[in-house]
């Protein structure tokens, strides 16, 4: 089969869709398939410019190419997946989400501050209602996308879980005096409220941060609170750190603390299950609360500073406890069976 | 743009899918060219299908309608564009290196190539594609053309002047040469358009055996199909090999040991064969009407320069077949007028980004 992967994306920026669109490509290749990514670039402000760009979408044609039949796409993100095809199958990773779970947000919300903001997510949300059934089937990245489609466009769809990247070269260390926070820097990820959360521990307790902030006042705003807050000895920020390094802070953490609010899916969660570390996570972090068996794999809080210094006050204290967790998270992994034939085999039936 | 340094740089480009080609390696060359001078470039490109006709004004809106003015939150400080309709794309700093415009409008129009012209509706979409680019290739900060044949192309047509500049082929210091061994090589995608199919039917006229080795393929095997049945029915199937797609080094390792390079295209754009040809020390056989070749063989003194038809094609390959020392020579001679040229990526960066 020839198979076109649909997405949209931010040129100079490589993120989680980016790596799952290439995951994606060599799974589809590996089965034995003919694939390629068209990665179309989104601008999303001004928001006035988005109607233009689903349009610029819906003009394009990839039913064929030189006269032979593209017999496939897999849309995977706003607005590439508006794009027509008559075997079109959308993996949605997520609709716009400023336009649905975001618009109010305090820090992420960008639409509600134009005056054509209204008008612009009505036509993103028609357009999603109107288009997205075009496709023979819909399913998406967790149950938590799911969720948000099922509740904002009517849509039903399917969870359809993927591997983190390598996950075979995620391995168990010795449990070190510090819990592990890997993402990029910034409000929806709540560095910050972990920062503090570590004010009020009771335990001395210590986070090694990893990854790279969106923009350099959000690193300055984290950095700024640590130092105001006394904890500069109890963090870390490593910045990037290379795939390798990361298994390692993973392997000899005392476990991994991931409070994002309503995460997609949240690759976070699974690599810390693939090197048996428990999770601490929040009742709001959306994603990882598919994977997060509380009390058995980690730990849900509450979204407050007290209530994740709780939480890892627990797993700072209980260090035997912390170590049963992560084995049972591991074990909890290999019964989910992610897997990309499995994520193939569903998209290319 | 006093400083030049650290730009962020967008190159713009069409993409037809699982079809791999001159423009992909040009525009990942120009890419990797960029991020060693110091700047941060990427390259996006836009599906491109040009059938049914209509279809290509839609794609031409699209281009309109995409905005490449911010990546990011942050400035795009320069787009460079390379294929229609991508070039179509605003940016107030927009420098446009056009590899070619959409040839069916052009001089396919009423080509047996080309077959826009047959359409009910293709008149009115060359006049569209003829008005965008009177209209929008004018608004580029710097207008380049990938040769002279391309910027006369512009000329003519749409009375637009542009400068040529050449490049080099990918991993062009990677070539080299060696003894000539009994055959004639012909890398290239298996069209019409590269007319692989004259070389067979010049092969049956030779005098002398010459023996012809094909690389390359295409997505439509129709055509190799009909060459390969060709060969056959003129009993020539000992003296043709279709190699297919090969990699890189064994490309390099047929020019090095060709006797000469076969590149008879019709009309092409720019052609790397000529200039990989030029870098592996060999004569090039091209046609009068060949196009982008014309501008690199210097006839009698670097290669051959023959009227599109078998028995003038059949001649030149067997004037090389027979006279080796002056193959050798002018292999030798247009490898001097390679180094001649100046055709570097340093010079390129230079005239894209004063």
């Amino acid at each position: 089969m020839k198979v076109l992967i649909l997405t949209s994306g931010v040129p100079f920026i490589r993120g989680g869709a980016e790596i799952l669109a290439d995951s994606l490509r060599d799974a589809v290749c590996a089965a034995g398939h003919q694939a390629e990514i068209v990665a179309l670039p989104f601008q999303s402000c001004p928001p006035s410019r988005i109607p233009e760009q689903m349009l610029a979408c819906r003009l394009l044609d990839v039913t064929e190419t030189c006269s032979v039949r593209i017999d496939r796409v897999i849309g995977l993100k706003f607005p590439a997946y508006l794009v027509p095809h008559p075997h079109k199958v959308v993996w949605l990773l997520h609709q716009h989400r400023t336009a649905y779970e975001l618009w109010d947000h305090p820090a992420a919300g960008d639409l509600i501050h134009y005056p054509d903001g209204p008008v612009v997510r009505e036509a993103i949300r028609q357009a999603d209602r109107t288009f997205l059934p075009e496709a023979t089937a819909i399913y998406t990245l967790s149950k938590n996308v799911s969720g948000r489609l099922r509740r904002y466009s009517g849509i039903d769809s399917k969870p359809l879980y993927n591997p983190p990247a390598h996950a075979p070269l995620f391995h168990k260390g010795p449990a070190g005096d510090y819990f592990f926070f890997p993402s990029r820097i910034n409000p929806v990820k709540r560095q910050w409220l972990v920062i503090q959360a570590l004010a009020v521990c009771r335990e001395p307790v210590r986070v090694r941060f990893a990854g790279e902030a969106d923009n350099e006042a959000q690193q300055a705003e984290c950095t700024k609170a640590v130092r105001e807050l006394r904890l500069s000895d109890r963090v870390e920020w490593l910045g990037v750190v290379s795939e390798e390094r990361k298994r390692d802070e993973y392997a000899n953490s005392l476990g991994v603390v991931f409070p994002p609010v309503d995460e997609d899916y949240g690759y976070v969660t699974l690599e810390a299950m693939l090197s048996s570390k428990p999770v601490i996570t929040c009742a709001d972090s959306g994603g990882p609360l598919e994977f997060v068996v509380d009390n058995q794999t980690g730990l849900i809080a509450d979204a407050t500073p007290e209530s994740i210094a709780d939480a890892m006050d627990c797993l700072w204290a209980g260090r035997r406890r912390a170590a049963t967790m992560g084995e049972a998270g591991r074990e909890h992994y290999l019964d989910l069976k992610i897997d990309w034939e499995n994520v193939v085999d569903k998209l290319l039936c | 743009m006093a400083n030049a340094r650290g730009l962020r740089i967008l190159i713009a480009t069409v993409r037809v899918p699982f079809v791999e080609g001159g423009a992909e390696l040009h525009a990942q060359g120009l890419r990797r060219e960029l991020v060693a001078a110091g700047h941060r470039a990427e390259i996006v490109s836009v599906p491109f299908k040009w059938y049914p006709p209509r279809r290509i004004l839609d794609q031409m809106l699209a281009c309109r309608l995409l905005d490449l003015t911010a990546a990011g939150g942050a400035r795009v400080d320069c787009l460079i564009a390379l294929k229609f309709p991508a070039y179509l794309i605003p940016h107030t700093n927009k420098v446009v290196w056009v590899l070619h415009q959409h040839r069916q409008a052009y001089d396919l129009w009423q080509h047996p190539m080309g077959d826009l012209h047959d359409h009910p509706h293709g008149a009115e979409v060359r006049d569209a594609i003829h008005q965008a680019d009177m209209d929008l290739l004018p608004q580029a900060r710097r207008l380049f053309a990938n040769s002279r044949n391309v910027a006369d192309r512009l000329r003519t047509y749409c009375g637009i002047e542009a400068a040529p500049l050449y490049h080099p082929p990918p991993a062009a210091q990677e070539f080299y040469s060696g003894a000539a061994e009994d055959f004639l090589f012909y890398p290239s995608r298996l069209n019409a358009l590269k007319r692989q199919r004259l070389v067979i039917e010049a092969l049956a006229l030779t005098r002398a055996k010459v023996r012809v080795r094909f690389a390359g393929t295409d997505i439509d095997l129709g055509y190799q199909e009909g060459c390969m049945a060709l060969a056959r029915r003129s009993r020539l199937q000992s003296r043709v090999e279709w190699l297919g797609g090969i990699s890189e080094p064994a490309k390099r390792d047929l020019y090095a040991r060709s006797l000469g390079v076969l590149f008879p295209t019709l009309d092409e754009d720019y052609g790397y064969v000529t200039l990989e040809a030029m870098l592996a020390h060999k004569p090039v056989i091209a046609c009068a009407d060949s196009g982008g070749p014309l501008e690199f063989v210097v006839n009698r003194k670097t290669g051959l320069i023959c009227d599109p038809t078998p028995q003038a094609l059949a001649g030149a390959m067997d004037e090389l077949w027979e006279n080796r020392d002056t193959a050798r020579q002018w292999g030798e001679a247009g490898r001097q007028h390679y180094t001649d040229l100046r055709i570097d990526w340093g010079t390129v960066l230079e005239r894209l980004l004063p």
